[in-house]
């Protein structure tokens, strides 16, 4: 047996068996069996737990970012007029009451006022959190299968034409700024070379993304461009490893079909770390979408997030950084979960 | 008629006497345009003139903006909001292309009839978007709201009018009393963001009731406006769109890339590096205005080694101004004479330009014993070329013998404006004194050089010339004070900046005009420009 | 047999191995890490070298802005009228240095922490872990762009910031890979005859799991590379005064369509870069995977 797997089933240790040794995981050595329920509790807790640790750490660097009043006033602040402004703001308050209220309001799905805009956090970003899960969703949607079939197919068909030629142009794409890539498709696609899609992707307010699907197209593509080396070079390496695993090899020694090892015994297994891209991969668009939003102009929190972060705008931050983290949060969780339900090894060493 | 206005025009700014100014009125009954005014002022006018034509949504991008986006007929903090203001609200007197005041706004009449007393009289039948008939009432109630509400961008200028002075003589007419003799009261008048709003106006979401050429639809704060004709405007004929819509841009490449996929029909301010490009495409053209913005680095006079005049003198006479244009500006401006205020028609232009003169400065700063001087430049990415002015004065100090230290600090204006000893930092164009009040005697709330200097005679020049309501005899006044300024003073100005700003051929009726805001005032609140 | 790292695969497949020397010498064969290891060595010399072939100095003003390749500047001027080829020539040396010591200072830490994690297991490893995923749940450019934004980007900054974001993913792997070396006889044997506990950790763990941590560093170094570049593109440098590749990239990316130069120089130095690091990274993971797989049989 190879000695590689122990290590590799860690991440499930402390929460199948408390503090217990790597080992525990090992096939036939499982000590702590417990229900599939008491795993997914047991994530969900931790869930939590991170959930309030994250809070406080938003809250703590967020209120080192300064004087907001200052920051929002910038060089029109006079004595009088920052005076006015943090009584209009209400700064005045203990950070630990600002904390209490703050997290309270954030239970009752009310992430406060924001500073700068002087309107409710959630009426601000509400629209553009639904413009950039378009965005994600969109990204998301082409770019998982694609990077699943590339990085399953050079696997399979590892170190012929295909798997080298992917592996450098993945390699090569991967290596591109994001914002190369979109500055360049706006000069193909849109002002320079061919007139065919907009180059800026302008959302009216009240309006949805998807009224105006041309002006997906240039950041979805600049995000697919993005994202899918990089999933598809985990998805190879992850293929591969179940492919030589000894279960597999075991099925081939039986004399079965390749196609049926295929189906039977890799993919299930295959499936488990195919969630785990699935997560990392949205929580990544989630928070790379930053620097795609800034090149099209695109109405998303990416541009809320750079906004507020000039602006000292501390709710919107905050809101903004629960928001992203509780995602990353919430997908590593159902991931889990998903990877439990359908790899059947796992599910038996519960 | 035509002639006799313009005559006035011209003269008002520096005339505004106990003689009554009765002019502005005849342009409305004769229903002229306002671009026939202008072109009779005598600027540079490029694009091609048809007859304005009615219609159309025209869809213009700003950059600087975000979340702190406000409307407001009285207060901005960021470009778009600028670009907003002018779509609802007016001011009571107006600069005309050439930066001299005019009566072309809403009032008939600006009269300082004492040192200290100021009448304003409205014009009649003007009515807001609500159809209330502007009066004295609401002239109170906005000047009010300026003079108490200190977030108001506007507050600081008008210091000297007493709230509890003014007084309705009738129906259109309201008195101020000042504080003390003040002379510029009428150039605060005029400042665009000195908007007159109706009694009980409140900013957004309040509702944005002026009498301006267009009412507000809707508002998305860093995200975009949309303005809809207003149809009972009281200059006949404008304006000519049915709607506007302001966007606003967070990257000026996106920016640019949106103008060139035909996406909107104007956009202020181009990066230089892309004026090239947009000039090469044969559906844009560009509008160079000759603004008075300007970049000064400031030396704080009270602070080592600035307390020495002659450590000052010697850092003026390292900019080499043309070469700091050429690289700063990419050649989009006038080189400047470490004096504000240009277009002020008392700007003292006949003193001497200043050149590099590094030997002198190294021997000067010999002579302060500060040779081989190194310390701090600080920044920040406040204004388009802020980072670039420091990186290039410092190249140039190096010349000197004197090492300076870039700092670019986002916190810059949070933290530490106005406690630095040198930084750099941005102004738009204002008349002198108004400038003076902001920016350049200890009440000033933007004093960034701690001038006058102890022992000076600035302050009381300042409240001479403020006092002095003869024009001959203020300018005299006000020579004498960019003197001091000019040989003692802590800014270093190496340029005035012009506004490039970009529009779609179709679009009509752009002009070039000295002055503040972009797209000669973003075509007078977007009612001279028409699609044609 | 094998499962991949199932609830954590942002890291490449995990193998211990007890030889890095035999990895390394095993990479070496491999065409793309020698490929790699030229493409970084070629612009670690620019970086090194370039500043002493420049022709001008990195804040020379030559001519007008934004003009193109000319006899006087061979790939054009910036945007304030600088030579685009000195300042390139002079603009290694930040990245690089940037990168380095953020890289490096998200392995000794993530190191530490995963050691101690592996080892103490129990109520420390799960304190020391949860906090690793609270940092994990923060998007790293957002954590970059926060801190740089509350106290200005200086190159200390940059560094603790990139570092910071290295340390959870660093942490995670040591972790995984220390975890059954712990449970060897040969540390219970240390720890039996009174071995202090920094010497088990770091002289008895350590050294057995290097080569996982080899592909991890490889990884962690092309991605504070790319952030480093990111968020200069988005405004956010260390020296506003000088020439660094970042920052070129930044400054000019306006005329980019005009005077391409000034942005496509530091890109494709940076792009090389991170190509070479991801395939000598690639080849030090295949070694490390064929030496395991061989001993395994």
């Amino acid at each position: 047996m190879a000695t590689g797997q122990s290590g590799s089933a860690n991440a499930l240790q402390p929460a199948l068996i408390p503090g217990g040794p790597a080992q525990a995981a090992r096939p036939g050595s499982a000590t702590g069996i417990s229900p599939v329920w008491g795993f997914i509790l047991r994530r969900l807790l931790l869930g939590i737990v991170v959930l309030v640790l994250v809070s406080i750490v938003v809250f703590v660097a967020t209120q080192a970012l300064g004087d907001p009043a200052r920051a929002i006033l910038g060089r029109s602040a006079t004595p009088a007029s920052l005076a006015a402004l943090r009584q209009q703001l209400h700064l005045n308050q203990p950070v630990v009451t600002q904390y209490l209220t703050w997290a309270g309001g954030l239970l009752h799905g009310d992430a406060g006022n924001s500073l700068a805009a002087q309107e409710p956090v959630t009426k601000l970003i509400g629209d553009r959190i639904v413009n950039s899960a378009v965005l994600v969703l969109c990204a998301g949607l082409i770019s998982i299968p694609l990077s699943v079939a590339i990085g399953s197919y050079a696997a399979l068909r590892r170190d012929k034409t295909f798997d080298v030629v992917t592996s450098l142009s993945t390699l090569v794409f991967a290596a591109l700024p994001e914002f190369v890539v979109g500055v360049s498709l706006v000069v193909i696609f849109a002002t320079t070379v061919f007139h065919v899609l907009p180059a800026v992707s302008l959302i009216p307010p009240g309006g949805r993304p998807w009224d105006n699907p041309a002006g997906l197209v240039l950041p979805t593509l600049t995000l697919v461009l993005a994202v899918t080396p990089y999933v598809a070079r985990i998805m190879r390496a992850s293929m591969i490893e179940v492919l030589e695993s000894d279960y597999v090899e075991m099925a081939r020694l039986k004399g079965l079909p390749e196609r049926v090892v295929i189906t039977r015994h890799a993919l299930p297994n295959a499936l488990g770390p195919t969630f785990q891209v699935i997560a990392l991969n949205l929580a990544y668009l989630a928070g790379g979408i930053i620097v795609v939003e800034y090149v099209f102009n695109y109405a998303g929190i990416g541009g809320a997030l750079r906004d507020a972060v000039s602006n000292h705008d501390l709710p919107v931050i905050q809101a903004l950084a629960m928001l992203i983290a509780g995602l990353y949060v919430v997908l590593n969780l159902l991931a889990d979960i998903a990877t439990i339900m359908v790899t059947p090894k796992l599910r038996t060493r519960l | 008629m035509d002639d006799k206005a313009t005559l006035e025009l011209m003269h008002l700014r520096g005339q505004i006497t106990r003689r009554q100014l009765l002019v502005g009125m005849g342009m409305l009954a004769a229903g002229l345009s306002m671009a026939s005014v202008l072109a009779a002022c005598g600027t540079s006018s490029t694009t091609t003139s048809s007859a304005p034509k009615r219609g159309g949504t025209f869809r213009l991008g700003v950059t600087g903006g975000g979340a702190k986006d406000m409307m407001d007929g009285q207060n901005i903090t960021t470009k778009p909001d600028q670009a907003r203001l002018v779509t609802a609200f007016e001011t009571l007197l107006v600069y005309d292309a050439d930066y001299k005041l005019s009566t072309d706004g809403l009032a008939e009449s600006v009269t300082q009839d004492k040192p200290d007393q100021w009448t304003i009289r409205v014009k009649q039948g003007i009515e807001f978007h609500d159809g209330k008939t502007l009066g004295a009432d609401d002239v109170i109630y906005s000047l009010t709201r300026m003079l108490t509400d200190p977030t108001l961008f506007g507050n600081a200028g008008l210091g000297s009018v007493d709230v509890k002075g003014m007084t309705k003589m009738d129906d259109r007419t309201v008195r101020l009393k000042l504080k003390g003799p003040d002379s510029t009261i009428g150039d605060q008048l005029g400042q665009y963001y000195n908007g007159i709003v109706p009694v009980g106006y409140k900013r957004y979401p309040g509702t944005q009731n002026g009498t301006g050429p267009y009412k507000l639809d809707s508002f998305t704060p860093g995200q975009q406006s949309s303005h809809s004709r207003n149809p009972n405007y009281w200059r006949t004929g404008q304006p000519y769109f049915d709607k506007v819509t302001i966007i606003d841009f967070t990257d000026p490449a996106a920016q640019v890339n949106a103008l060139l996929g035909g996406q909107l029909d104007a956009i202020t301010d181009i990066p230089f590096g892309q004026v090239t490009v947009v000039k090469a495409h044969p559906e844009l053209t560009v509008l160079e205005s000759p603004g008075g913005g300007w970049l000064p680095l400031c030396m704080a006079i009270d602070m080592p080694p600035f307390t020495d005049v002659r450590v000052r003198q010697a850092f003026r006479l390292i900019a080499d101004r043309q070469a700091i244009v050429t690289q700063v500006l990419s050649g989009h401006g006038r080189v400047a004479n470490d004096l504000y205020s240009p277009f002020d028609a008392c700007f003292a232009s006949d003193l001497p330009q200043r050149h590099q003169d590094l030997a002198q400065a190294k021997s000067l700063l010999a002579s302060a014993g500060q040779s081989n001087l190194t310390m701090d430049l600080h920044t920040t990415d406040g204004a388009a070329g802020m980072v670039d002015i420091a990186n290039v004065f410092a190249q140039q100090a190096k010349g000197a013998g004197v090492t300076l230290n870039v700092k670019n600090d986002p916190n810059y204006y949070g933290d530490q404006y106005l406690k630095l000893a040198l930084s750099v930092d941005f102004w738009g164009t204002r008349n002198y004194l108004p400038q003076v009040a902001n920016g350049s005697i200890p009440v000033a709330p933007y004093n960034e050089c701690h001038w006058p200097p102890a022992g000076s005679n600035y302050l009381s020049l300042y409240t001479q010339a403020k006092a002095e309501v003869d024009p001959t005899k203020r300018c005299q006044i006000l020579h004498e004070m960019q003197k001091l300024e000019y040989d003692q003073g802590g800014y270093i100005i190496p340029f005035f900046n012009d506004l490039v700003d970009a529009f779609s051929t179709k679009v009509s009726g752009f002009k070039g005009s000295k002055g503040t805001l972009n797209l000669d005032s973003f075509g007078h609140g977007y009612r001279t420009i028409w699609f044609g | 047999m094998s499962v991949v790292n199932p609830l954590v695969s942002n890291e490449p497949p995990l193998v211990q191995s007890k030889r890095p020397t035999g990895v390394i010498l095993g990479a070496l064969e491999l065409g793309r890490t020698r490929i790699g290891l030229g493409l970084v060595l070629i612009i670690a010399a620019i970086a090194i070298f370039g500043p002493l072939i420049a022709p001008h100095g990195p804040a020379d003003f030559i001519g007008l802005p934004n003009t193109g390749p000319s006899g006087a500047a061979r790939f054009g001027t910036d945007h304030l009228g600088q030579d685009v080829w000195s300042r390139f020539l002079d603009g290694g040396r930040e990245i690089l240095l940037l990168a380095s010591a953020a890289t490096l200072l998200g392995l000794a830490i993530g190191t530490s922490f995963g050691l101690l994690a592996a080892y103490s297991k129990g109520a420390l490893d799960d304190i020391l872990m949860r906090s690793m995923d609270v940092i994990l749940a923060f998007p790293s450019i957002m954590l970059a762009l926060v801190a740089i934004a509350t106290l200005g980007a200086s190159g200390w900054l940059i560094i603790l910031a990139v570092g910071l974001t290295n340390v959870p993913r660093v942490a995670r792997v040591t972790r995984a890979a220390a975890q059954p070396i712990v449970e060897r006889d040969f540390v219970a044997a240390a720890e039996a005859i009174g071995v202090p506990r920094w010497r088990i950790l770091f002289g008895e763990i350590l050294p057995n799991v290097l080569s996982p941590l080899m592909v991890e560093a490889s990884l962690r170094l092309t991605y504070s590379i790319g952030l480093i570049a990111g968020l200069a593109f988005l405004g956010f440098t260390a020296n506003p005064n000088g020439a660094d590749w970042g920052l070129m990239i930044q400054e000019n990316q306006i005329a980019l369509v005009v005077q391409p130069w000034g942005v496509v120089l530091p890109i494709i130095a940076v792009a090389l870069l991170t190509m070479g690091t991801g395939m000598v990274g690639d080849g030090i993971a295949r070694a490390a995977a064929g030496i395991d797989r061989v001993r395994g049989e």
